[in-house]
Parts: structure tokens; sequence; C-alpha cells
């Protein structure tokens, strides 16, 4: 017995040991710019934030913060997964390599604020590709604002984010606004369908777009014959699509994820559904939903950002991102490419304002560097061509509509 | 100590709080019945072939629950624990049945009508059958290591510490199954035959309706299964060594019976139930990740809790209550079909106010004492 629960204790302490480990200790930040050094470049007396300086042998380090862990890790894992190509794929600047630093945000408000108060604190760390989630992004805002450091969300797509007059917050995807819009019109006026359901997965994206969705399509003069939840990834969808079917829609619109898209799918055909039209999202768009849903896809719709078809640089990262991680690219979350583009973007601008001082250095103005991100303009990426709005939208085309035929993807708008 | 097994014990409670309960239970009773009402006689806008889709899809989810509660029930009786493991060891079961069906799908061979087929779409109940056998395998595997693990070790401890031990069990098997198949939602490669989407097509009151294949299967095989279990329980040697260890820890002991491999074999056989669970689960819904276990067996553990915790016919019956509750609940109350889960605990606090120890849980007790 006694043993035992000497065993236990050095369980207990393997386990809190191992749990620290990885979060590895950052070399000791180097002190703030001192602006009476003649070797600091006149940029950085003029910036509003001052710089962030790099010495020769650290590297320049690029933030992300995303949930690793839980139910959602598979969206931050592709994020970090996907980021470290884009950090691979970067040349050297002056000499500096870039690093990535994934921190796990578990997708919420607190987790938000702990990655983002331990960013500010490391002195090389110049710009964040995320958040992901919109909660933890809203709650890390403020505390990149105060410091200067710019953001890029690869995913972020609640519509308030912007709205909140933050100059560091940019994003690469449409907003559920603009996307709720552009679904509803294309339903009622290109489709011609006047009764519809609405369903979503309970989940903070999934939600919202479906009410804007709802509240639109009832403005045009549809009618909503139900609005629904589910609980997502719960698998079995039967009794609620039943209960659907008794109003007998003509399409059911879903906010959510392929996983669970491609469930609804599937049992729609055993519900009483058979005729009905399903219509989904960007988050269920995806070889993904093909591949779970097979047959019953067919003739089913799907958003996504307008992409640049196939490029010669998107089809080398999907063979890179393969071939290093076993998985295709939008397999783990649909935002694998926006991942890659919002690192490089912020490699790339880096590289725009940074300035290597007279002492070997590399200084990089942190206010020139907000401003440079914000000011995006026409910049292509692999997942689609960006210009930033004044207010951080960075994709202002709206959604892309594809129609599933033969089991693949056709646009249709 | 050893014979720490009791009778269930009888707390004495003062009038006033019980007095509370029931009106609390009667005032939810009241609003249940005026729901029903609402939506029965008031709106009455759901045809007959609705409930009885409904009635499917709950038989199917029920069928399901009942497997993995027997797993609770067993444990239950046995060792006094509740082995939140449990979910987990389905998880692994469903990830067992995954890679089988992914191995017969990718043997390839060209047919003798010249058409290239997979070994899964050539011999469909051959791969079921090797898909169930080998989830239910490496489940009780899981079972029969979990308690050689986690829980032989902490036998004569206080009753909280396997309760923590199972908590932590539960959380290193997602975690270990995260790592090892990575956090990717994957879906079930179905056999053609038994393809997610199709069924047997009937007519019902004047409206045509399907009954999927996979849930006739998934329905089926559990009862076969319950039957096998309950018979087992009730003839076999083991059976009655299984209740005898459950009556009297000691006891049986000193009637010489080996207490340990008993128990290893209540996990085993928790195990394979579970294993099953999962391949059904797998082939009916279609999605496998490292978390699938873990609604599944809160909502087994809330059956076996509602059917009498303990009694093995209480899993059965708990399990196919559930699975009815919510999928005929909230349409037949007109509430969001998200508030099922709510449902499904309301009711659970309902049956607890009116009979403590589950629907049959008096038998158990009586066949204690």
């Amino acid at each position: 017995m006694k043993n035992f629960k000497g065993l236990i204790v050095v369980i207990v302490a393997v386990l809190l040991l191992s749990a620290c480990a990885p979060a590895a200790v950052n070399t000791p930040a180097p002190a703030e710019v001192v602006p009476e050094t003649d070797k600091v470049p006149a940029e950085c007396a003029a910036d509003r934030y001052g710089c962030a300086k790099i010495e020769p042998g650290q590297t320049i380090k690029i933030g992300m913060g995303s949930p690793m862990t839980g139910g959602d890790a598979s969206f931050g894992i592709d994020a970090e997964q996907s980021g470290k190509i884009a950090v691979a794929d970067a040349e050297p600047l002056h000499g500096f390599s870039f690093e990535l630093v994934a921190e796990d945000d578990q997708g919420a408000a607190e987790g938000g604020a702990a990655v983002a108060n331990k960013f500010v604190a490391d002195q090389t760390l110049v710009g964040v590709a995320g958040h992901l989630f919109s909660g933890a992004t809203a709650a890390a805002m403020p505390i990149y604002e105060a410091k200067g450091i710019p953001m890029l969300s690869p995913s972020a797509t609640n519509p308030t984010l912007t709205q909140k007059g933050s100059a560091v917050f940019n994003r690469v995807p449409f907003t559920d606004a603009a996307q709720g819009k552009a679904a509803a019109t294309f339903i009622y006026e290109e489709l011609g369908f006047r009764k519809i359901a609405v369903m979503h997965d309970g989940e903070d994206y999934g939600k919202g777009l479906a009410e804007i969705v709802k509240v639109e399509f009832e403005a045009l003069g549809g009618e909503v014959v139900e609005f629904v939840g589910i609980t997502s990834k719960e698998a079995d969808y039967t009794p609620v699509l039943t209960t659907i079917a008794a109003k007998s829609p003509e399409l059911i619109y879903f906010g959510g994820y392929t996983q669970d898209a491609g469930v609804l799918a599937n049992q729609m055909k055993t519900t009483g559904l058979e005729n009905a039209v399903f219509f989904g999202c960007d988050g269920t768009f995806g070889t993904d939903f093909l591949n779970r849903a097979g047959a019953n896809g067919e003739g089913s719709y799907h958003a996504t950002p307008r992409t640049p078809p196939q490029t010669p640089e998107k089809t080398a990262f999907d063979e890179a991102y393969k071939a290093a991680y076993g998985v295709g690219p939008g397999e783990l979350s649909p935002f694998t490419w926006n991942s890659y583009d919002c690192t490089t973007a912020l490699i790339e601008k880096v590289g725009d304002v940074a300035v290597l001082g007279a002492d070997g250095a590399l200084y990089i103005p942190r206010g020139a560097l907000v401003d440079a991100v914000r000011g995006l303009n026409n910049w292509t990426g692999i997942s689609g061509t960006y210009t930033c709005a004044p207010v951080g939208d960075c994709n202002i085309q709206g959604p892309q509509f594809h129609i599933v035929k033969n089991g693949a993807f056709v646009p249709v708008n | 100590m050893e014979n720490e097994i009791r009778p269930p014990r009888r707390y004495k409670r003062s009038k006033l709080p019980k007095l509370v309960r029931w009106i609390f239970g009667l005032i939810v009773l009241s609003y249940f019945f005026w729901r029903l009402y609402t939506v029965f006689i008031v709106q009455n806008e759901y045809t007959p072939d609705i409930w009885v889709r409904l009635l499917i899809s709950g038989l199917v989810i029920g069928g399901v629950y009942s497997l993995i509660a027997i797993g609770y029930t067993l444990v239950y009786g046995i060792l006094r624990m509740i082995n939140f493991a449990h979910g987990e060891v389905m998880m692994i079961g469903t990830f067992a049945g995954y890679f089988v069906f992914e191995a017969t799908n990718a043997i390839r061979f060209t047919s003798s009508t010249g058409e290239i087929t997979s070994l899964s779409n050539a011999q469909p109940f051959l791969s079921i059958l090797l898909a169930f056998i080998v989830g239910m395998t490496v489940a009780a595997t899981f079972g029969f290591l979990l308690e050689k693990i986690a829980y032989r070790p902490l036998r004569k401890a206080p009753r909280l510490i396997p309760l923590i031990s199972a908590i932590g069990a539960s959380i290193f098997l997602q975690n270990l199954a995260q790592l090892l198949f990575s956090p990717l939602v994957r879906d079930y490669k179905n056999p053609d035959l038994i393809a997610r989407g199709q069924g047997w097509a009937i007519t019902v009151a004047g409206a045509r309706l399907t009954i999927p294949y996979t849930g006739v299967l998934t329905f089926s095989l559990s009862i076969i299964l319950m039957f096998a279990l309950y018979t087992m329980v009730r003839k076999s040697k083991l059976g009655k060594s299984m209740r005898a260890v459950a009556a009297d820890k000691s006891t049986a002991a000193l009637m010489g019976i080996d207490v340990n491999g008993v128990i290893s074999q209540t996990f085993i056989i928790s195990g394979m139930l579970a294993g099953a669970a999962g391949v059904m689960w797998g082939l009916h819904n279609g999605l496998v990740y490292y978390y699938v276990g873990f609604m599944p067996g809160i909502k087994a553990f809330t059956s076996a809790v509602l059917g009498g915790i303990g009694n093995i016919p209480g899993a059965m019956l708990g399990g196919m209550l559930l699975g009815l509750i919510e999928s005929i609940g909230p349409t037949a109350l007109g509430i969001s079909y998200q508030l099922k889960d709510v449902l499904a605990f309301v009711i659970l606090i309902i049956i607890l106010i009116f009979r403590p120890s589950g629907i049959l849980g008096e038998v158990l007790s009586e066949e204690k004492v």
C-alpha cells in the first residue's frame, strides 16, 4: 500500500513535469530599444510603438493562437502545421530566420488573453497569424493593440470583430454577415426556393451564420419553416431531420462544418428529405464532405472564398502538407490555406518594414508593421487575393458557391 | 475492507424535502402533460409516419446506449464503482472497427464479372463480422487492461479513489487516441450493402418511409447481444460466479470462486459489449474520432441509473428509454431539439424523485438483501 502511494506520487510528478515541458522558456527577452544609442535606426524613434529588436542569433517570431487540445483541437493543429510550412518556405531576412510560435488558447476568451499576454512579453515576436476562433480573438485584441502587434486571422469570422475600431486586427475570411446575405440571395433569386429550413451546429460560427441567413431570407420574402440547432459531432440527427421533414421544406441550409454536414446529407436520405436540397457554407466545403456523404451529397451546395484556380504555388503547398503530415490540407479544418497565407503575408510585411541596424541587429518598427499589414493591397496568396478594408476585413469579394456534381465541386455563380 | 458490500443504504429523510421534491416533480409532470396535449390535440401537425420514424431512430440509438449501459451496470454490480472510462473503451472499439473497414476496403481485386471490387463489397458479411470480432476483441482487451492497471491496485482503497482513477483513465485514453490517430474526424467506409442513407422503404398510414439498413443491423444485433448476455448471467457458471461476487466478495472467495478472475472477466464482457456498440455507432452514424465515446458514455451511464444501476434488465430498459426520450421527446413536447439532453436529465430527475433506485432498482436490492 505504501509503495503504491509512492508510485502514484511519482507518476503525478512525472505527468506534471511532462505537462510543463512543451512550454519551453524563451531566450531572455532583449531589453527595449534605448533611443539614445546611435546605432538604432531613425525609423524606431519615429515609430509610435517603437521597434522590436532581433539580436543576431535570434529568430523573428510569428505567433499563432489556436485551440490545440479539446474537441476543436484539429483546427489548431492544422493551423500550426500550415504555418510551419509557411515559415519553412520563407527566405531568411538579412540572415535572420523566421519561427512560428503556436500556443494553445483552447478557442476560448480566457485562453486567448493568456496566450496574448505571453506573446506580448516576448520582444522578438512581431506578428500574430490568428487567433483562430472569434471568442479568443476578441479577448486577445486589446492586448496586442497596446503593444502594436498586428494580427491577421485565418478564420475568425464573427462580424463584430472588425467593428471595434482595432488598428491591429485584420482577417482574411469573408464575414459571416457577407456570406449569410449572399447565400440567402442566391437561394431566393438564383435557385428560386421560397420555403427553407435553417439548421446550425449550435456553435458560435454556425449559429451566427444561420441566424443571418434566416433574417436575410425572410427579408427577401421567403419562409423559414424551421430554425433549429443540433449538437455538433453527436452523429445521430435523424429525429430532428424527421421533424423538419414534416414541414416539407424545399431546401435545408446548414451552418457548421463538414463532419456534421456529411452526416446530415446521409441521414436526409432516410428521413423523408430525399428531395430537399442541402445547402452548406464555407465550413462544409471540402473533399472531406465528398468522402463522408458520397452519393448522398450529390446536388448539394457549398461556399468558398473566391479562390484562384489550382495555381502551382497551391499545388506545391498541398504536396508539401500531405508529405509532411500524412493528411491532406483542408481535412483537419477548412482553414489550412488561409493559415498559410496569413503567416506568409505577415512574413512578407516584416520584410518590407524591417531595418538592419548598424550593430548587426534587426529592427522592426512595430507601428509601421501594423500599418503595412492593414495596407495589404491586391496581395495574392494560395487561398485568394486580399485587399484590406480600412476596418481590417481583407476579403471584400464575398463567397463563391459550388454544387456537387458527379463527386466534384462545380462553381455556380 | 473486503466485506464492504452493504445493502443500499437507506438515508433518513425529513418529511419536508420529500414534499418539496414531490411538488417539484408534479409541477414538471403537469408541464409535460400540458405540452403533450398542446402538440397532439391542439396543434396536431405531425402525421403518424413521423412518429414511426422517430420511434425507429430512438430504438436504434437506444440499442447502442443499452449495450454500453450494461457495461456500467455489470461493473457497478460487482465493484460498486462507476467505470467512467467505459465510454473510451467504446471509442477504442469504434476505431478498431474503422481500421478493419479501411483494410477490407483497401484490398482490391478483379471479380469474376471483370469489375474491380474491394473485399468489403465482395464479402460484406465477412467484413462486417470481422469488424465486430476485431472491435469486440480490442475493446475487451482494453477493458481487461484498464481493470488490471487502473482499478485492481486500488481494490482496497476508499471508494472515491478508483473513481478518480477511472476519470484519469478516461482522459488518458482520449489523449492516447488523439496522439495515435490524430484529431481528425474520420468516417466509416461501410460496405455498399449497408451504405448509410440507404434502407428499406415501407408504407405507414399512406406515407413512404425508409428504415436504414444500418439501423436494422444495429438494433437487431444489440437485441441478440443483450439476450446472449442475459442468458449467460442467468444460466452459465461464469454468470453464477458473477452474481455470487456481486452479492458478497469475501463469501464468494470462501466458496472457492476466483474473485479477481471473475472481475477480470466482467471487464472483458463489458468491453466486448462496448466494442460492439462502438462498431455499430460507427456503421450507423459514420463518425469516428478520439472524443466519440464521451457523450455515449455519459448517456449510457444515465441509462444505467435510469433503469436502476446494478440491474442488467434495468440497463437495457434504461438505454432504450433514453434513446426514445431523446428522439421522440423534443418533438412530442414541442421544444427545441437542442434541449433533448436537458429533457433526458429532467426525466432522470423525475424518475429518481418517484423511484430513487431507478425503474427496476428494487429488484436488485431484494436480490442482494
